[in-house]
């Protein structure tokens, strides 16, 4: 089976400033869900960012391809359309953008590079209600303008519902766990569980163990200073629990 | 040389000089011709005089600082001597120009050609009773007691100019306790250089309209730069009564070769509201100069408005709202959207008077620049002599948030359309703000819309 995400000797820099991927080498097949892990400065937000396409980073070395392509030298708004999906770490508030109106042209930008027909409203609203009955979510924050008031959990839970609508072949998510109280947690793990499918692979960026606790990951990397320097299966996640990564990150 | 060319420059220095000169032969003709009441004519004389003494606004004079009419007054020969002839066919707009500009629902409707009411574009159904709404020509022959006292010495150079050369206009009178139901739409279509007209709208003690007045012209090749080839120049003049409620929307849409240039004066009466709402796209030169007396106990007025330039286009949208009764409450938000190389000048005040006692007045001013060669100056002040008030104001200049770029694009939207939602909800915010009536909201969406379509990325 080929790769979905294929990463080789990717190095890269914040504009003008210091290296902080220092070579990573990554492998990731449809179906997948695989953790990186790491303390903070490692490059973890770094290596989502150049994969989603963020301006203000530099790659100076290496490759990914995405499904075959060449992904590094597609724009973000391309990388999206054909699949990559970000979800952010802090997602952003957009004011008098109606969350609705956003998710449309998104989701239709998205059927349009692939030769679909784009959904009308009707056809729009029936996907949203499944999406919101599957991931069990509230309908009263797609009236608001897009993050614009929302709590840290409903930002979360926003960022795995457009997921959701948009049904990525790769899906990076960010940090999704950071700044969830345990009920959320719960909340936004079942809804990227419910989203695990043989075509589609994630790679779960987090700071803490415990997310692996609820989306039990078939790889875990630790990242550190730039590189991985330990990859295993889902019971490396459980070693890790018992002996920390600082003599994987000494070590490097 | 006549007393009325000379001005006296700060110093105390004479200086010599004439702007009204170009106009005394047109003018003395058409005193000449017209049949006028007395009062309107030594009226025109005196404004005329005024004009002369005061001269073409200069950026000398504080109020004028950021803005220059020099693309108007270098624009010679204007044949702005006369006053205009009637409309001829070609100074009229054409029907499918003019169906952008209409509201989606039944209108009183008045068209005016270069300062001329066209009767054939004019149409609405019957007037209730205590309606009077008809052109200046027609309210001088039949009512001229709605216009005399209408004219005030207090306004500007151009309201002067305006006041002495005007050829036509708009008059709407309510009675007191009388609600228009049907929206008011005045359409000043101009192709000429030196349109003055005006718009009178008198309500009563608690009766209510909603007038909207636009401005077009020719739509011309696009680039809004070089000299201006049309001039309008148009007077409001809004008196309420007791409890009585103005919504007015001012769209003004003119050609990139067009200058234009209004002053609306406005005095509120106790309790009284005026709910104004100004979208300023058009035109290569324009500034609209608001004057808001808050006359009656809390009066109420309410500005919401958005100018968005592009290319070499310059607007100035000066307001100042004094505040004298008890209790008045003044909301203002006006924003900007300025691409190319484009100028975008508010110039707000916010007066209180001594004993303006339980004032509420806010004034917010926030741009946003699309390019590096686009330029805002913005100047919001206060002037409080009163105790008892609670005044904010504040201005803002940024640029598309970065972060907000990204995070559309990050879901498969290009960069273009990324930009055009931002924009978009940038200015709508203060459109959907303004809590219009639904036909008027959409009117000044489709305007919204209309700008960021015809905008080179």
């Amino acid at each position: 089976m080929s790769k979905l995400l294929e990463i080789r000797g990717l190095r890269a820099r914040i504009a003008g400033g210091r290296e902080v991927l220092k070579g990573i080498d990554l492998d990731v097949s449809p179906g997948e869900v695989h953790a990186i892990m790491g303390p903070n400065g490692a490059g973890k937000s770094t290596l989502s960012s150049v994969l989603a396409g963020k301006p203000g980073y530099e790659v100076t070395e290496g490759t990914v391809r995405y499904l075959g392509h060449d992904l590094l030298t597609m724009p973000a708004d391309e990388r999206a359309r054909e699949g990559v999906f970000l979800a952010f770490q802090y997602p952003v508030e957009i004011p008098g953008v109606n969350n609705m109106y956003f998710l449309r042209a998104a989701l239709n930008a998205g059927r349009r590079q692939r030769g679909q027909a784009e959904l009308d409203a009707q056809q729009f609203l029936k996907s949203v209600r499944e999406r919101l009955k599957l991931l069990d979510i509230g309908d009263d924050l797609l009236r608001r303008a897009v993050n614009v008031g929302f709590s840290g959990g409903e930002k979360k839970r926003n960022e795995i519902f457009q997921m959701a609508m948009l049904e990525p072949r790769l899906a990076i998510l960010d940090e999704t766990d950071s700044g969830l109280d345990i009920d959320a947690l719960r909340a936004v793990s079942d809804g990227v569980n419910r989203l695990r499918d043989p075509a589609r692979a994630i790679v779960m960026i987090t700071h803490y163990q415990r997310l692996l606790d609820y989306i039990v990951p078939d790889r875990v990397h630790v990242l550190a200073d730039g590189r991985i320097v330990a990859s295993g299966d889902k019971t490396f996640a459980a070693e890790l629990e018992r002996t920390g990564y600082a003599h994987l990150v000494d070590a490097a | 040389m006549p007393i009325w060319s000379m001005r006296l420059e700060a110093g105390g220095a004479m200086l010599m000089t004439d702007d009204s000169a170009p106009f005394r032969e047109g003018f003395d003709q058409m005193l000449a011709t017209a049949a006028e009441p007395v009062w309107l004519t030594f009226r025109r004389r005196a404004e005329m005089d005024r004009f002369a003494l005061l001269g073409f606004p200069t950026r000398r004079q504080e109020a004028w600082r950021f803005t220059d009419l020099e693309p108007l007054t270098a624009a010679a020969p204007l044949p702005m001597a006369a006053p205009l002839p009637m409309a001829m066919a070609d100074d009229l707009p054409s029907p499918a120009s003019l169906a952008l500009w209409l509201l989606p629902v039944t209108t009183h409707r008045l068209v005016l050609a270069n300062g001329h009411v066209v009767p054939s574009l004019s149409a609405g159904p019957p007037l209730p009773d205590g309606v009077w709404l008809a052109s200046v020509a027609e309210t001088l022959r039949r009512r001229p007691d709605l216009l005399e006292g209408a004219f005030g010495d207090e306004d500007g150079a151009l309201a002067a100019l305006n006041a002495a050369l005007f050829t036509d206009g708009v008059v709407l009178a309510l009675e007191p306790g009388v609600t228009l139901e049907t929206p008011v739409e005045v359409i000043h279509h101009t192709t000429a250089a030196g349109a003055h007209a005006r718009l009178h709208i008198a309500l009563g003690a608690g009766s209510r309209a909603t007038v909207v007045e636009t401005a077009i012209g020719p739509v011309g090749d696009g680039a809004a730069a070089g000299p201006v080839t049309s001039w309008g120049n148009t007077v409001g003049v809004v008196t309420l009564g007791a409890d009585a409620v103005l919504t007015h929307l001012h769209i003004q849409a003119e050609g990139p070769a067009a200058c234009h240039t209004a002053a609306v004066r406005a005095v509120l009466a106790d309790r009284a509201r005026y709910d104004a709402c100004a979208v300023i796209t058009g035109a290569r030169l324009s500034r609209r100069d608001m004057a808001v007396v808050l006359a009656g106990d809390e009066a109420e007025f309410r500005l919401y408005g958005a100018y968005l330039l592009d290319g070499g286009q310059e607007a100035t949208l000066s307001v100042r709202a004094d505040h004298l009764g008890l209790g008045c409450r003044t909301d203002e938000v006006v924003k900007g959207v300025l691409a190319g190389a484009s100028h975008g000048v508010f110039l707000g005040t916010l007066a209180v008077a001594p004993g303006a006692d339980g004032a509420d007045a806010r004034q917010v001013n926030r741009n946003l620049l699309l390019s590096p060669t686009a330029r805002v100056d913005t100047k919001p002040e206060l002037e409080i002599l009163a105790d008892d008030v609670k005044c904010a104001h504040g201005a803002t200049v940024g640029s598309l948030d970065e972060a907000a770029l990204f995070y559309l694009q990050a879901r498969g939207i290009d960069p273009e359309t990324a930009r055009r939602m931002l924009v978009e909800a940038f200015a709508a915010e203060v459109l959907d703000a303004a809590g219009l009536p639904t036909a008027l909201a959409e009117l000044a969406h489709r305007h919204l819309w209309r700008w960021l379509d015809g905008r080179d990325s």
